[in-house]
């Protein structure tokens, strides 16, 4: 795998839309932000209780939105090789399934990652026009940002995974609607129950969340979240190399 | 009929059974395992049991179910040169249109069969409910079935326009997100636009959510089965017109 390989994805992707795809997954962790937290009773734009609404909103938008698209982006962008049998073309120009793979995974990694700061920074930002005068908490912000970007990119990797191994998409829309409830169970599941599931990592990320009926600052799973991402990190290695080893 | 036949046949070892049994049994039950979990009883008995398994199923669930199984349908034609073998073929147009919706609502129909027997079978063995779920849902799950009819033609069409499997289920997956926001404003005029608001709006009768009133009346029944039907007619027409102006794929 090269800078050209990713290049070649970006040039793949110019009429699959994707980009409206991401774009919508910001919009809507950005919509569904903004409008479950003004419209919570706990907004008071004089304490922290209006940042800690934003974040639960935000984790909400996220939690709703991102597993099944993720699913969709990963697959629009792995679906093309299979109708066109791309892993044979690109095998016999140097690139091997596996690096085609990781490739993928760099190119839409990026875009996504680049989503979810810029929805982030723009939450942020709404929530100084909104009046907010209570002190922007920057550290724990940036950590939920960051968790959240972990979980989205492990999530990328598992999808373009199961949409290579499966040239079937049922199975990987399948997975990513499933994981739409399972990351919408895990808000309300005990934190093991969340450490099951990579969606359940969602409701691990968020950096606010009501103890006993009120609204309070929580940090993230930071080093769940990490571990995650070793584990995510080195399964997607040997796995993509394991397909190198397949026959085209 | 052949038509139909020739679709069932299509969706032979498709693994839309998957979508038909698992969905709405999962996410019927996933309903009952927040309420056990949260530990908070049924508090109205039947009417909270259908509430908590039926509405959050059909705010946008139930329609990428549908997606899923158009997109299905549809994969086999966009595959080889089976488009060119539809397109050359004597069924007309709207035979096919219809053809294809047909099998699509009939398996979104199972699907709420299965759905309403889950909550039956739950709140008999699980919660040990009184009675029988009340006769009301029973014609709420019937306005359902006929509700679901728009988004299967509609969804058809996507999955016949875009090669992509995943394309058609993200449009149902943003569209049912926009028609609920809107039913959460109570535009209820919605439903006459957007066939995901009209199914979501079918899923809250006799709720009280949203804009529902609690109450399953016959003209709210009849405004869903109307607008179910209106959407249903021009969708239909404008896909038909759409594949009769298709051409061979080279």
């Amino acid at each position: 795998m090269n800078g050209t390989a990713v290049r070649n994805e970006f040039a793949k992707m110019r009429h699959l839309h994707l980009g409206l795809l991401i774009a919508l997954l910001g919009v809507i962790m950005l919509g569904i932000g903004l409008f479950s937290s003004l419209g919570s009773p706990d907004f008071d734009r004089a304490t922290q209780d209006s940042w800690n609404t934003l974040i639960g909103g935000t984790a909400s938008g996220i939690t709703l939105a991102a597993p099944l698209l993720l699913a969709a982006i990963a697959s629009r962008q792995v679906d093309i090789e299979h109708q066109g049998n791309g892993w044979l073309m690109s095998a016999t120009s140097g690139i091997t399934p596996g690096g085609l793979c990781r490739a993928k995974f760099l190119a839409l990694g990026l875009l996504v990652a680049g989503a979810t700061v810029v929805t982030s920074g723009l939450l942020a930002g709404a929530g100084l026009l909104l009046g907010i005068t209570a002190p922007f908490p920057a550290g724990r912000w940036i950590g939920f940002t960051a968790a959240l970007l972990a979980v989205n990119l492990v999530l990328i990797a598992l999808h373009t995974l199961i949409a290579a191994r499966v040239e079937n998409q049922l199975v990987g829309i399948g997975i990513g609607l499933l994981g739409t409830i399972l990351a919408l169970f895990g808000t309300a599941v005990p934190a093991w129950i969340s450490h099951l599931t990579p969606w359940g990592y969602y409701a691990l990320a968020t950096a606010s969340g009501y103890v006993d009926g009120v609204l309070v600052a929580v940090t993230p799973a930071y080093l769940s979240i990490a571990a995650l991402c070793v584990i995510a990190g080195v399964a997607f290695l040997l796995l993509t190399r394991q397909f190198d080893r397949k026959e085209a | 009929m052949n038509a139909i036949g020739a679709e069932l046949v299509k969706l032979k070892r498709s693994l839309s059974w998957a979508v038909v049994v698992l969905l709405p049994i999962t996410l019927v039950v996933s309903g009952s395992v927040m309420t056990l979990i949260d530990g908070r009883p049924l508090e109205d008995g039947w009417h909270t049991l259908w509430m908590r398994s039926i509405v959050f199923y059909g705010l946008f669930p139930l329609a990428v179910g549908i997606a899923i199984l158009a997109s299905l349908i549809w994969r086999a034609e966009h595959r080889g040169s089976n488009w060119n073998a539809l397109m050359s073929g004597p069924t007309s147009s709207l035979r096919i249109v219809l053809a294809k919706a047909t099998v699509i609502g009939m398996l979104a129909a199972i699907m709420q069969v299965l759905a309403v027997a889950t909550t039956i079978v739950l709140g008999k063995l699980v919660f040990q409910l009184p009675g029988f779920l009340p006769g009301e849902y029973l014609i709420a799950a019937v306005v359902i079935i006929v509700a679901c009819f728009p988004v299967a033609v509609l969804q058809s069409w996507l999955s016949m326009l875009m090669r992509s499997f995943a394309a058609p289920v993200a449009v149902a997956f943003v569209g049912a997100g926009i028609s609920a926001f809107l039913l959460v404003l109570k535009l209820t005029p919605a439903i006459f636009i957007s066939p995901y608001a009209t199914v979501s709006r079918a899923t809250q009768l006799g709720t009280s959510t949203f804009a529902d009133t609690g109450e399953v009346t016959g003209p709210v029944v009849a405004l869903i089965i109307g607008a179910a039907l209106i959407l249903s007619a021009v969708l239909t027409t404008a896909n038909t017109a759409i594949l009769e102006r298709g051409d061979t794929r080279t």
